[in-house]
């Protein structure tokens, strides 16, 4: 059989490979089995509080329009509906169903108790130091669907 | 939600955070684990196709990853590699100055891939010296095939 070859650069294709949803999973399941809810909610935070620092800078500014983009960006990549209702002082953001947790379901897996950590831990992580709170309204852990609120503290 | 393009730095603290918890052993605790839970499409499809099996398995992966690549197969001579020119995965970590990626980051694709096909008669081999570079290269060899250079 003749040598096969395929060539591809980085601009050939769009970065979206929804299997890394089940992959964070995985790590979640084994670091609470191991090492205890605690733990993933450490490993979260750490997370949020690093690789977010400069949109966390921007929210410490006290406008909640960068945060507003994160949103809309990454639900757009993943072809997700979400809608958004912003004043001054709050960001409402209402989603139908979580993409990762739809992906995951799809495929019959099984979704960590915990996962509802990837929005309730990583959203109050990108309010640390900034003069927001965030408060998880509403979270069905079958489809990941929820209401999620960030509003300017009380002085 | 963690966008799963923003999976790749949660992994590497996933890593960060096993190793402070446990140590080195932990963090191949995981690998171990991950290979074993996640990577089943890779062992069905090899025990189903041979060394087809890993172009067929990374064909999808790169592909959704947008990784610059080459990738070749020839399984008359039982030879399989990629040679990643620029990691998608990698590379975003090294671009982020912000963000301190687990040093060794690199070393799972080695455990991973390495737990599912060397007990099926494989040969792995990697070569992760140009990992600051976001690039490297995986070698699969039936066991028992020739030596070859491409």
């Amino acid at each position: 059989m003749a040598r096969e070859i395929m060539e591809r650069r980085a601009a050939d294709n769009p970065y979206l490979h929804k299997d890394f949803h089940s992959a964070l999973n995985h790590g979640m399941i084994y670091l609470h089995r191991h090492y205890g809810e605690a733990a993933v909610r450490a490993w979260l935070r750490e997370f949020a509080l690093k690789w977010y620092a400069p949109l966390r800078q921007r929210l410490a500014a006290g406008d909640l329009g960068p945060l507003r983009a994160h949103f809309e960006t990454i639900y757009r990549v993943e072809e997700a509906a979400l809608r958004i209702e912003q004043t001054p002082d709050e960001l409402l953001v209402h989603v139908d169903a979580c993409p990762a947790v739809a992906h995951m379901r799809s495929r019959g897996e099984e979704v960590s108790p915990l996962f509802v950590e990837t929005t309730r831990t990583v959203n109050e992580a990108l309010c640390e130091g900034t003069p927001f709170a965030a408060d998880l309204l509403a979270y069905d852990p079958q489809t990941g669907s929820s209401v999620q609120r960030f509003r300017r503290r009380s002085p | 939600m963690i966008s799963c393009t923003e999976f790749i730095p949660a992994y590497s603290e996933l890593f960060s955070t096993l190793d402070r918890l446990g140590g080195r052993q932990a963090v191949r605790g995981f690998w171990d684990y991950l290979s074993a839970a996640f990577l089943t499409n890779l062992h069905d499809l090899v025990a189903e196709h041979g060394l087809r099996g890993c172009w067929l398995y990374w064909s999808h992966t790169l592909n959704e990853e947008a990784a610059d690549f080459t990738m070749e197969l020839d399984e008359e001579a039982g030879f399989f590699r990629i040679t990643m020119h620029h990691c998608p995965s990698k590379g975003r970590l090294l671009s982020a100055r912000h963000f301190a990626a687990y040093p060794d980051y690199c070393g799972h694709c080695d455990v991973l891939y390495r737990n599912i096909l060397e007990p099926m008669g494989y040969e792995y081999e990697t070569d992760l010296s140009r990992c600051d570079r976001a690039a490297c290269s995986v070698t699969v060899r039936r066991r028992g095939a020739p030596t070859r250079r491409a």
